[in-house]
């Protein structure tokens, strides 16, 4: 056997090329660079909604914009961090859980704040509502696919976590693209709506990203 | 060898120097043989520190040498012992060669101590069995007539044992985690 792991050295060793050792920095850069891309194509592609300056006034809004900012902040640096060996993810998700409740919390103060007593089923307009998780989704998945590259280049010990932490990262971003064209600010619709689809990426990425970035 | 100084072979490795490398993987080599001898059946433990040299190489750019070599070691090693526990779940009905564990008796008996502790933590039938078919190398027929289960049991026990104990291994972050390697 001995012999055997001398070979290996020995294989291992004439093999070596230099290689540039990943730092979270460099990795959230990346991140960074692909999401002032993803924003520019959408932009470009379907424009901004056209009531953007009246929302902007609009408490809604920005609860909506921040909410799902502050959960793509949270969830891009948990999953950056597990890609680090010697890192676990574990804090990174309940402080993300922790955020997913205070922003259905908040949402709901908002909601109440509005006392609007429109008839439920109107104001979840499931037809719209449908069409916003096909595009949150959608939004989501060039996150989802620079994660998993990077997760490959990483090396997470607790993959399921990691995934999980870039699955909740990649559907909050997709959200804030979508944020940015998406003419509904009722929070119940959007917790609904966003809701189903941030769950529908966060299942994607804690089936596929383990699989694909099996080390 | 202080682990710093492996931290500096590692970066030195980064940059392609192959002396530094080889030397590494020369040091780094014993340290796993004794990690893995105490953790796992020991007619795994030769391909369990391979599995792990090949996985220090192709994950090398994930270590930082502004931080301690120690922990990066131990974390690539500990993530290899889970994905070896979850293989012997996979492998659980097979027949195992004869010749396992002959000639070193006693170390194959007492070694895998880390791995012994926790099958104290399952319930007895499971850490029975695995005992006996993993750790003593009996087959699956002769562990059924020890304990008086049915092979069918048997390897139903061995699966769901060391599946429990593989869920709450990576559960656990720190759980059975090595010191610091101070010395190569």
């Amino acid at each position: 056997m001995a012999d055997n792991a001398d070979a290996l050295i020995d294989s291992l060793a004439a093999g070596l090329t230099p290689v540039r050792y990943r730092t979270a920095t460099r990795d959230a850069l990346a991140f960074a660079a692909l999401a002032v891309v993803e924003v520019t194509a959408y932009l470009a592609l379907r424009g901004m909604r056209p009531d953007m300056p009246a929302a902007m006034g609009e408490m809604a809004f920005w609860w909506k914009a921040v909410s799902l900012l502050v959960l793509a902040v949270i969830g891009v640096a948990t999953a950056i961090a597990a890609l680090d060996p010697a890192r676990s993810p574990r804090r990174g998700l309940r402080a993300l859980a922790g955020a997913a409740a205070v922003t259905v919390a908040v949402g709901w103060g908002v909601d109440a704040a509005r006392g609007g007593s429109a008839d439920l089923i109107a104001r979840l307009d499931w037809r719209h509502g449908i069409d916003c998780i096909a595009f949150v989704v959608g939004c989501a998945l060039p996150a989802l696919a620079a994660l998993a590259i990077l997760m490959r280049r990483g090396a997470a010990t607790d993959p399921r976590g990691a995934a999980t932490a870039a699955g909740a990262a990649a559907a909050a971003w997709g959200g804030v693209v979508f944020t940015l064209d998406c003419p509904h600010d009722d929070p119940l619709y959007i917790a609904v709506w966003f809701g189903i689809a941030i769950v529908i990426v966060m299942g994607i990425a804690r089936i596929a990203l383990p699989r694909l970035t099996r080390w | 060898m202080a682990a710093a100084e492996w931290g500096a072979l590692m970066a030195a490795a980064q940059s392609g120097h192959g002396g530094a490398y080889r030397r590494l993987l020369g040091e780094i080599r014993p340290w796993l043989l004794r990690y893995y001898a105490r953790r796992l059946p020991p007619s795994c433990v030769d391909d369990a520190v391979q599995e792990a040299m090949i996985a220090i190489h192709t994950k090398r750019a994930t270590f930082d040498p502004a931080r301690p070599f120690g922990p990066w070691l131990a974390a690539i090693a500990r993530y290899k012992w889970i994905d070896r526990l979850r293989a012997m779940k996979r492998t659980a009905a097979d027949a195992l060669p004869e010749d396992i564990a002959v000639g070193d008796h006693e170390t194959a008996v007492t070694s895998a101590s880390v791995l012994t502790a926790l099958l104290a933590t399952l319930k007895t039938p499971q850490a029975t069995v695995i005992r006996l078919v993993k750790l003593d190398g009996l087959s699956i027929e002769e562990a059924a007539a020890a304990t008086g289960q049915s092979p069918s049991l048997v390897k139903v026990n061995i699966h769901r044992g060391l599946a429990r104990l593989t869920a709450r291994l990576a559960a656990l972050p720190d759980a059975g985690s090595e010191p610091v390697p101070d010395h190569g």
